[in-house]
């Protein structure tokens, strides 16, 4: 009734002030309502932008942007679309639309756009290290009245922190430490107030040079500089340390300048006294090939001599694919130079190794390298530039000289295939599981001439032993004989002789000769020569050059002939049996039913084979064994200054000097899969590289890290900003040179010489360290970073965004007119 | 004559001056000054727990603009008894100074940059200051004692008309008294007459004077009090009783155009007070919707 009598008073007053002030004023007032509706409604119609609704000018970073959609998503292209923006949809819609010209990961609206991993760590280390922490009132009542946690949880928008429309100069990745307080769980008033004590700063990790401060200024440098007077010696920090190219760190100068004048030799190999100074990269293992013969097993052609171990690279290369690890596998066992006590298949394994790595060798010295290397097991195709690093293009002419030395007849096993027996002359070691038929070999010899003809490079060796069975012998041994009388030759290239010794060397040569004869011969050596006569000593010429005698019929060649050759048609002709040897050798031949088979196949060849030495071709590959010049630098001194050589049964690799692309980049490639204590090839290619004995000596300084289930990690890019990213502290050093007074650099980091810190380096776990120099103290910052002094906010030392926020770089295309 | 006396009585009446006034004025600066501070803590507050602080300073200076409406529609439409009218004006007064710091707050203490902000801004500003206006015209009259709220503009015409007719009714009055000598007697009434009709007449005819007592000049009723006190003299005892009779109206005349001209003002302050008030209304439900559509998530 109340209600009624009130709501009719109501109706009733207004209509009785009609005429009065009151009754005007609410006129005026319905006018000027209804004008500024009419006036909005028609800016909002017939406006040509919506920029009279923007509540202030963009930053100048973002004052490009024209179109309020770039950033507010749902705001649409038409007069009246911004009202979107009140329909619920994506909520971080607009923060994408920041991330896509600012590169950020997944994790990007995450507080500290770090993982929620790291986040859980971070909250439970501080929760811990300040737990005794008093948090101030105002701080508790704004957690009480504005809680975030349920902002944290639905994720953090950019437009939280990165308020824009503030004017063309407002900083936007400004945040207060007020701001950074509202989400930490450890809540404190200020820096120099109760701010945590530094936990182990700068140190997270041990540093990824091994650099003993207290040994080198202690013990080394006195020591050298004692030695050596006029050597530079580091005198400060500065000396080798600088801040100036990346002022986010204190980098190290570069070795060249620092280290080089006492470790560069440690790289080179030259101050090593024992073991090989190169790499062990390709070699031809010792087979105990007696034990193999006994079982029958089909070999083919194998050194003998050779003691070789199988390399850790032809392991890796081998275990490229499923059979090649199921066959590193079988051979694991087994010690290859006595297989008397294996098993036939253990044999049989040790056989399709050894035509495996003459299947690599093959393919490396035809070109085939990177099929031959597949992924080397990593999962990933190798490309040809990889492939390149990996072999640090391995010269192909010292690979034709090893295989010229060790197995001059792949050519024709690779074409015939394992199984087939060569009729070798040398010390090469033929084994073979039964003789070829006739046609069989027939066959082979058609192939192999087809091959030879075809696929030029491998038609570099001696002559097949099916067309010129004399000549293959002679050459093979020329080449055994070079290669165990390197002191034959005035010059040698990679190991390959140029040019022989002079008249009176000649005696030499032909003693060496008839001591490397087959009767002469011991042991393996004479595997399958046991009937061969030695060769008459051959004629010496005049100059220290032997030139070739023989000519394509097999006879002496005219003078005239013999004359025009230069040095590099020049024929090993001293080793070239006579006619009256080569009869006998066919007589030889026949006896053994294979003459008559070897004169169908080629007539060319019976009796008198002239062997394919004498085609220029060929004379042209043999010149540099035939015309060698003697030198008494062993290959491996030759190469000190790094790269390829060959000696006995292996192609060694010596480091070139610092930053060796050859090691490195097999470290960074087995490395993934180098799991510390792993017994797969890729972990002992690393280990190989990185032992206490290691070529290059690349792990004295640069520390291997143990990464769990991520392989071992060798540390050679030297500590950059970029590295810092993930941390959520900075420090650049170069404001603070001149507040630290005498002590300079010890103000901060005092080295502490009795602490164990070579120790750390012992275990590959980076985070279980001994660190040189104490940690830095909060109360040292306190000195100058305090209220009223120099600036103690969080962002002073402190950075949001774990990860880098990169902007794109702009995708501009080139267009044709 | 009665008239007079009632505007005598509600004059002296809340005076500002006074002990309680004083009281009441400090306990209102106490009051003001702690919410601002506490509105001041609360948006820093707002602002350091990760939120844009111009929400929450927004939506109290909406709210309080709301609260401030719903007084203006409830005196309009007379749902107000005249004590609760009395009592709510008080609070509209103190909520329209809060929001002062909470607009500050607000436009972060800085002018708008673009022209929609600088129509709100006017518009609030407009407001504001006619309501200052209004406030200091309020406190301006009580504390110079020239009379108090019961004072209604609308029925000043009406006393105006009484002071008139009884000036009219004294001055038209003619005393016979006894001839004390031969001679005639003066003409003291027509005198008296005579200064009603070339003065009298036209100043209660209507507001008078109204410069001089917008500047708070008293030289208009000066001269006409003066030229009755020189009359006074040349009249005989009755005459003398008529003219501070009519003396008296005329200083009642003039307070009561003092009061119109005072109370006229503090009306006139109302129509940019409440049409900018109906204005800004819908400028601000627009600016709501535009900056939630545009707020890519940070409130």
């Amino acid at each position: 009734m109340r209600h009624s009598v009130r709501l009719r008073k109501a109706r009733t007053e207004p209509t009785r002030a009609q005429g009065t002030p009151a009754s005007v004023r609410n006129r005026l007032a319905a006018v000027v309502a209804l004008a500024t509706l009419v006036f909005i409604g028609s800016v909002f119609l017939l406006a040509g932008s919506k920029s009279f609704m923007m509540p202030g000018p963009l930053t100048s970073a973002h004052g490009s942007i024209a179109d309020c959609k770039t950033c507010h998503t749902k705001s649409g292209d038409g007069k009246l679309s911004w009202l979107h923006g009140l329909v619920a949809g994506d909520p971080v819609a607009d923060s994408k639309a920041c991330l896509s010209c600012h590169k950020m990961p997944d994790t990007a609206l995450n507080p500290h756009s770090a993982s929620v991993d790291i986040l859980k760590q971070s909250t439970a280390r501080l929760t811990k290290t300040a737990s005794n922490l008093v948090v101030p009132q105002s701080v508790r009542a704004q957690s009480i009245a504005f809680p975030v946690d349920g902002m944290i949880g639905r994720g953090l928008f950019c437009a939280t922190c990165h308020q824009e429309h503030q004017g063309t100069n407002f900083e936007l990745n400004k945040i207060t430490s007020e701001q950074c307080r509202s989400c930490h769980a450890v809540k404190f008033d200020s820096f120099d107030g109760q701010h945590p004590e530094f936990e182990s700063f700068p140190f997270r990790r041990r540093t990824r040079i091994i650099y003993d401060h207290a040994g080198h200024f202690g013990k080394h440098f006195p020591e050298v500089a004692k030695k050596e007077p006029g050597m530079r010696i580091p005198q400060t920090c500065a000396s080798c340390h600088d801040s100036r190219d990346d002022n986010g760190v204190m980098s190290v100068v570069a070795f060249d300048k620092t280290c080089a004048s006492c470790h560069s030799d440690q790289i080179s190999g030259k101050e090593r006294a024992t073991g090989p100074k190169g790499i062990a990269f390709l070699a031809l293992p010792g087979i105990d090939l007696a034990s193999i013969k006994t079982k029958k097993v089909a070999i083919g052609e194998w050194p003998e001599d050779s003691e070789a171990p199988l390399t850790p690279f032809l392991k890796m290369m081998i275990s490229r694919n499923k059979k090649g690890r199921r066959l590193i596998a079988a051979i694991e066992p087994l010690d290859l130079q006595d297989l008397s006590n294996a098993s036939d298949d253990q044999v049989k394994a040790v056989s399709e190794l050894a035509w495996e790595i003459k299947s690599l060798l093959y393919a490396m010295i035809t070109g085939k390298t990177q099929e031959a290397f597949g992924d080397l097991g990593i999962g990933a195709k190798l490309n040809a530039d990889v492939v390149g690093s990996l072999t640090a293009s391995l010269p192909r002419d010292v690979l034709i000289a090893a295989q010229q030395k060790w197995l001059p007849n792949l050519s024709a096993e690779m074409t015939n295939g394992p199984g087939v027996a060569l009729n070798l002359e040398s010390n090469q070691s033929t084994v073979s599981a039964e003789p070829a038929t006739p046609e069989e070999d027939q066959d082979a010899s058609t192939e192999e001439a087809e091959a030879a003809s075809i696929d030029e490079p491998v038609d570099y060796g001696p002559a097949p032993a099916s067309t010129a069975p004399a000549g293959s012998a002679n050459t093979s041994q020329k080449t055994a004989e070079e290669g165990r009388n390197p002191q034959a030759c005035i010059a040698s290239i990679f190991g390959q002789c140029l040019l022989l010794k002079s008249d009176g060397d000649t005696a030499d040569n032909a003693q060496a000769e008839e001591r490397e004869a087959p009767q002469n011969l011991q042991g393996a050596f004479r595997v399958g020569l046991g009937d061969v006569r030695a060769p008459p000593k051959p004629k010496a010429q005049s100059g220290g050059i032997t030139i070739a005698q023989a000519s394509p019929k097999g006879g002496k060649g005219p003078p005239s002939a013999v004359g025009k050759r230069n040095a590099t048609n020049q024929n090993d002709d001293l080793l070239f049996p006579s006619d009256a040897e080569l009869r006998a050798l066919n007589a030889h031949r026949k006896k053994a039913g294979r003459g008559a088979r070897d004169g169908r196949r080629n007539p060319a060849a019976a009796p008198l084979a002239p062997g394919p030495e004498t085609s220029p071709g060929n004379r042209q590959a043999n010149a540099a064994q035939s015309a060698s010049i003697a030198s008494d630098i062993d290959p491996e001194n030759w190469a000190e200054h790094g790269g390829w050589y060959q000696q006995d049964h292996a192609i060694f690799y010596r480091p070139t000097g610092h930053k060796d692309q050859f090691i490195f980049n097999w470290l960074t490639l087995t490395g993934p899969k180098a799991t510390l204590g792993a017994a797969n090839p890729a972990a002992e290619v690393f280990d190989a590289l990185t032992g206490k004995d290691a070529q290059g000596s690349c792990a004295k300084c640069h520390s291997v890290d143990a990464v769990k289930g991520r392989g071992r990690t060798i540390n050679f890019p030297p500590l950059s900003v970029a590295m810092k990213q993930g941390r959520f502290t900075r420090f650049v050093h170069e404001p603070h040179f001149n507040v630290v007074g005498k002590r300079g650099c010890m103000t901060c980091h005092n080295l502490e010489k009795d602490r164990p810190y070579l120790k750390g380096y012992e275990q590959g776990d980076p985070l279980k360290f001994q660190t040189e120099f104490s940690p830095v103290k909060k109360e040292t910052c306190k000195t100058c970073h305090a209220e009223g002094r120099a600036r103690q906010d969080c962002l002073l030392c402190h950075k949001y965004h774990l990860p880098n926020v990169t902007a794109p770089v702009t995708e501009t295309t080139l267009r044709s007119p | 004559m009665a008239g007079v006396h009632t505007l005598k009585g509600a004059i002296g009446r809340r005076d500002p001056n006074s002990a309680r006034g004083h009281f009441r004025t400090i306990v209102q600066a106490l009051l003001f000054g702690s919410i601002s501070a506490m509105l001041f803590w609360l948006v820093a507050a707002y602002g350091n727990a990760l939120r844009d602080p111009r929400y929450l300073d927004g939506w109290v200076l909406a709210g309080g603009m709301g609260v401030q409406l719903y007084f203006h529609v409830a005196t309009a439409t007379g749902r107000l008894t005249p004590k609760a009218a009395a009592r709510w004006r008080s609070l509209h007064i103190f909520f329209g100074l809060l929001l002062v710091p909470v607009f500050l707050l607000h436009s972060n203490f800085s002018l708008p940059d673009t022209n929609f902000e600088w129509a709100l801004w006017i518009a609030f500003v407009l407001i504001c200051l006619s309501g200052l206006f209004g406030i200091y015209i309020s406190w301006s009259l009580k504390s110079r004692h020239m009379f108090g709220d019961d004072i209604v503009l609308d029925r000043i015409p009406e006393e105006r008309a009484k002071l008139a007719r009884e000036v009219q009714a004294i001055a038209a009055r003619i005393d016979q008294a006894p001839a004390a000598s031969a001679l005639p007697p003066p003409p003291h009434d027509a005198w008296i007459r005579e200064l009603y009709a070339s003065r009298l007449i036209g100043f209660f005819s209507k507001r008078r004077n109204a410069f001089s007592h917008l500047i708070g000049s008293k030289r208009p009723l000066k001269q006409l009090t003066d030229e009755i006190d020189h009359l006074t003299g040349f009249v005989d005892k009755r005459g003398q009783e008529k003219l501070r009779a009519i003396r008296r109206l005329v200083i009642e005349k003039d307070r009561l155009d003092a009061a119109n001209v005072a109370l006229g003002l503090s009306r006139a302050w109302l129509l940019v007070h409440v049409p900018v008030t109906y204005s800004i209304v819908i400028l601000a439900v627009v600016h709501i919707l535009v900056v939630y559509s545009f707020s890519s998530g940070a409130y």
